[in-house]
């Protein structure tokens, strides 16, 4: 089925799909991926788990397809909520431990071995503790500082109000730094 | 703001870079779902939205069967306000005697007469 993507919303090519046409698939796959992907990289620090992530919020996409009703949310404000709850599922499942095969090797060109593991261990320390807090806390924090939305934009992706938001992520970063306070020295923070 | 606020917004700001793009065997990987999910047929024709009112006329069949009823609710009606005389002998047959029962009273007209 022809159809012009570029002048298409992301609601009008899920109602393409819901008809059964493939390309505008392959449109909003090539046009949405990569935000849900970097969105879950941020939260997990881990490609493979990220990718898992992404396929299994663009699966359920599809399958929401025919029941998608434009007026209500945006595609990418509904699929900022679907990843964040699932990036959270995934760091709960890795526990307080971060598992080594989920510490990706540093790049060859990283300023050194030991700064790029330094701050892997904090980046992951912190996705840990991001794990720890109750579920709406960690959306609207990782919302906020990993995607770096504003809050009138969480306030629509949680259904809330701004006000709350605002509550969530003060209470979400306060618990943050109780919890990391405890692991300076490991985490070298000390030395800054 | 104080030193653990700056150094949680320092670790934050460091993983806003983490940026990766999505390799070409994950978005392979998506649309073989997606023709799955074609294929399976769970994907199922967009519907019209329809009002509340539309739904329960659905559910009773549609106008013609509205309009049975509503013949049917008159008739009712027309019935217990005027019955038949066949229909007062109908009942006085089987129940022995025809009972007559007044909802609103029996002087509710009386003030009208004069």
């Amino acid at each position: 089925m022809a159809h012009d993507a570029t002048n298409m919303t992301d609601a009008d090519l899920l109602a393409a799909f819901a008809a059964g046409d493939r390309d505008a698939a392959l449109t909003l796959t090539q046009r949405l991926t990569p935000r849900v992907m970097g969105q879950a990289f941020r939260m997990l620090g881990n490609r493979a788990q990220a990718e898992d992530v992404a396929q299994d919020a663009m699966m359920r996409l599809w399958k929401i397809a025919p029941d998608w009703d434009a007026d209500r949310a945006q595609v990418t404000t509904w699929l900022y909520r679907v990843v964040a709850n699932l990036c959270t599922d995934v760091l709960r499942k890795r526990g307080r431990g971060v598992a080594l095969d989920a510490i990706e090797e540093p790049s060859s060109d990283a300023p050194s071995v030991a700064q790029t593991l330094q701050t892997r261990a904090r980046e992951d320390a912190l996705r840990t503790a991001l794990a720890d807090l109750p579920e709406r806390q960690a959306q609207a924090v990782s919302l906020r500082h990993l995607e770096e939305l504003g809050n009138p934009q969480i306030a629509v992706i949680m259904d809330t109000n701004v006000r709350t938001v605002e509550s969530l992520i003060a209470r979400g970063k306060r618990a943050l730094i109780a919890r990391l306070s405890g692991r300076k020295s490991e985490l070298g923070y000390e030395d800054d | 703001m104080t030193d653990e606020d700056k150094t949680l917004d320092a670790t934050f700001a460091q993983m806003c870079v983490d940026d990766v793009m999505p390799s070409e065997a994950l978005m392979d990987r998506i649309m073989v779902d997606a023709d799955r999910v074609l294929a399976a047929d769970i994907v199922a024709p967009v519907r019209p939205k329809q009002g509340l009112g539309a739904m329960l006329l659905d559910a009773i069949g549609g106008w013609p069967s509205l309009s049975g009823l509503a013949a049917a609710t008159v008739a009712g009606v027309w019935i217990g306000v005027a019955p038949p005389d066949a229909l007062s002998d109908l009942s006085a047959g089987y129940l022995g005697t025809t009972v007559e029962v007044s909802l609103l009273g029996d002087d509710i007209f009386s003030g009208l007469d004069g």
